[in-house]
């Protein structure tokens, strides 16, 4: 499935995969994804969401387009079908001037936790590196990240948590439960397995990752494949 | 047609052999010089005057062969003349003749050659980079073990191998230092001498065209006479073979990384210092700590964690006893240790009990830290008393005393004995202590009078730093590296 998927984009010479197509080799793989459907229209849009279940986030799909939510390109907690035909057109209207829609995606709202961001490199000398941080602010502007380089070990992943200075917001900040640090873990091994098996990756965003008390899941995904000579 | 995997194979059974044959050069019992000059005050043949094999010097020359015959060194007009076999040879010939004198050593069967020669891919002419390239081609095609280019060689102190006449000739060094830079290498040559360490081999390797830090630090690993590695680092040629060795080499034995070019400017300077490509600073801390390695970020710090790693009984607790002069210090000392990472617990109830019966609590402090001015200014005993319930003490895992040069220098001025009897107590201690012991000599406005202090303490066999921080630090380091390993 996930080879499938890697494999046409490579033969259309594309280098970047969209958010559903990230998630379905990501989760393939092995990685926890929240389930994500595209949908082509507003109806199709709430068709999913019933199926998928109350409330659901929908975003929009166009590759030339990473940051969505600065261009108003996602809508949150949606409640019922209305809302979600509506957020369809509203999306569609705010990012048309900007790129070509593919579609929008349609996902449930993932279980409240601490966001993480999850990401992997290419260093030129050393190859692939595995990047976490927490969400948002402090590693925007903090940078407080943590580094390692692929292949990662188990002590390499939880060395690599514990060394990010906001480490104490995942061990259950005021009142709030500790994030399950083993399934962060496991993500961070399971990123650089894929890294191993597919030499050609440039870049993978997991932005945001939420981990809750138990289990942590990525909410956001984007896969951008090295440009080759076969590249159209 | 090869594909990737038989290059890399080969590529990688060519780095094994030239490995393999670093032995014998790096055990010279000959060594031929080319190319040395008056100019340069014959500074490779003086260097190398202590060494205990047999020295030759190849120069045609006629104006500069008198004068290193002066030197009672024996000239001849090519390597192919001398009497013996070569086991290595240094090059400080024009960087145009260096393919030539190369093809020389394969011929004449010689162990191998460092190039102090410069002016190859770190120039950044065209020339330079072929020279460099034909270079790379004729030793490994002949399995040659190249130093180099642009370095400045080997540091052997045993075998009184120097490429400075300020280098100490001594048996006994166990510290392996591998350094992209001539000067860093002589310098951590110099500075550890200060402190009675010694290299078992300094290897200067400037743009390691053919051997590279990676196949140092391999040998260095399998090295006997080796108990820890330092090294100088400005790039590597290949990334993932480093990690890889890296990693390997640290859980054998402790490796302390100092990588240059942790800046953009100073990457720039790095790339016409050693033609070395830079990567990003973050990935080189991680990929240091994911190897187990030991980062430093200067000299200083390279020879205080090395001192801390070759004090004896390492320890991998971090509860520490402290003891200050003052009281202003006894405030700092405990900042420096805690900011480092260490525990300073309060002592045990039979220790505070010893300690309150002699300890004057006026002006001072009988808890951690201590403050001992009023205690052992005139009387050493004092000061062997405090050291041993500190020593007993099970809460206790490593002990930091103050040498305070600064109060103390006019009183030994006034009765030298006062500081002798200070120094064979603290020695007698350290002989004795079952933790780890720590001496630290501030050396306030009496600089000279501190390195005096600290040169007998060394001589008697007691580790000292010049600051807490600096003690701290190397310290944290150190005991860090043996937590992990106990771990692991």
């Amino acid at each position: 499935m996930s080879e499938a998927l890697l494999d046409q984009a490579r033969a259309e010479g594309r280098t970047v995969l969209n958010e559903v197509e990230s998630k379905q080799i990501l989760a393939a793989a092995g990685l926890p994804t929240i389930p994500t459907e595209l949908a082509t229209s507003p109806s199709h849009a709430a068709a999913l969401a019933a199926a998928l279940g109350f409330p659901v986030a929908l975003k929009v799909v166009a590759s030339a387009i990473s940051h969505k939510s600065d261009h108003g390109g996602v809508v949150l907690n949606l409640p019922d079908a209305a809302a979600v035909r509506a957020a369809y057109d509203e999306i569609r209207a705010a990012t048309s001037h900007l790129a070509a829609l593919e579609g929008v995606s349609v996902q449930p709202m993932a279980a409240p936790g601490v966001e993480l961001v999850v990401g992997l490199a290419r260093d030129p000398q050393f190859g692939p590196v595995v990047m976490v941080g927490l969400g948002g602010v402090l590693v925007e502007v903090l940078e407080d990240v943590a580094l390692r380089l692929v292949p990662l070990t188990p002590s390499d992943a939880a060395a690599m948590i514990h060394e990010i200075k906001g480490f104490p917001l995942l061990q259950g900040y005021r009142g709030a439960p500790p994030a399950d640090l083993a399934a962060i873990e496991a993500i961070l091994l399971a990123v650089s397995r894929f890294a191993v098996a597919n030499p050609d990756i440039a870049e993978l965003d997991l932005n945001p990752i939420i981990a809750g008390p138990e289990g942590a899941c990525a909410v956001d995904a984007r896969i951008v494949l090295i440009e080759n000579e076969h590249s159209q | 047609m090869t594909t990737a995997s038989e290059a890399n194979a080969t590529h990688d059974a060519v780095q094994t052999e030239l490995r393999q044959r670093l032995a014998r050069v790096l055990n010279p019992r000959c060594i031929a010089v080319v190319g040395d000059k008056q100019v340069r005050n014959y500074s490779w043949l003086k260097s190398l005057k202590p060494f205990t094999g047999s020295l030759y010097s190849v120069q045609v020359d006629e104006r500069e062969i008198p004068g290193i015959e002066e030197l009672g060194i024996k000239n001849f007009p090519a390597l192919a003349d001398i009497p013996e076999p070569i086991d290595f040879v240094v090059c400080a010939a024009p960087r145009t003749v260096t393919p030539h004198i190369v093809r020389d050593c394969i011929a004449v069967g010689a162990g191998g050659i460092a190039l102090f020669t410069s002016g190859f891919s770190e120039h950044g002419d065209d020339q330079g980079k072929q020279l460099e390239h034909e270079l790379i081609q004729l030793a490994r095609d002949a399995r040659l073990p190249l130093i180099g280019p642009n370095c400045m060689g080997l540091h052997i102190p045993r075998l009184g191998v120097c490429f400075s006449t300020d280098q100490p000739v001594q048996a006994g060094g166990d510290i392996a230092f591998i350094s992209q830079s001539g000067t860093h290498g002589l310098n951590f040559s110099l500075g550890a001498a200060l402190h009675g360490l010694y290299c078992s081999t300094l290897v200067s390797f400037g743009n390691g065209a053919v051997l590279e830090a990676a196949d140092y630090l391999d040998y260095f690993a399998d090295d006997d006479t080796t108990a820890v590695i330092g090294m100088y680092i400005e790039g590597v040629r290949d990334g993932p073979r480093f990690a890889r060795v890296l990693r390997d080499v640290a859980r054998r034995k402790p490796v302390v990384v100092w990588k240059g070019g942790q800046t953009e400017v100073g990457k720039r300077a790095t790339l016409s210092h050693t033609a070395s490509l830079t990567t990003n600073s973050r990935v080189w801390n991680a990929l240091v700590k994911q190897a187990g390695a030991i980062p430093v970020d200067s000299l200083d710090e390279m020879l205080d964690v090395v001192k801390a790693l070759r004090r004896p009984r390492p320890t991998t607790g971090r509860r520490i006893a402290l003891a200050a002069m003052t009281g202003g210090q006894s405030v700092v000392i405990a900042d420096d240790f805690a900011k480092a990472g260490f525990e300073i617990p309060l002592f045990s109830a039979a220790s505070s009990a010893r300690l309150r019966e002699f300890v004057n609590v006026i002006g001072g402090s009988a808890e951690n830290p201590l403050d001992l001015v009023n205690t052992v200014l005139y009387d050493a005993t004092a000061v062997r008393r405090v050291l041993d319930i500190l020593n007993e003490d099970p809460k206790i895992d490593a002990i930091a005393f103050e040498v305070s040069a600064y109060i103390m220098h006019g009183r030994w001025a006034r009765d030298p004995a006062l500081l002798e009897e200070l120094l064979d107590t603290v020695a007698a201690f350290n002989r004795a202590s079952t933790k780890t012991f720590a001496v630290i000599i501030y050396p306030g406005h009496v600089e000279a009078k501190a390195a005096d202090v600290r040169d007998a303490l060394q001589q008697r066999g007691v580790a000292t730093y010049p600051t807490f921080a600096r003690a701290a630090t190397a310290l944290a380091k150190a005991i860090a590296f043996q937590a992990a390993r106990a771990e692991s």
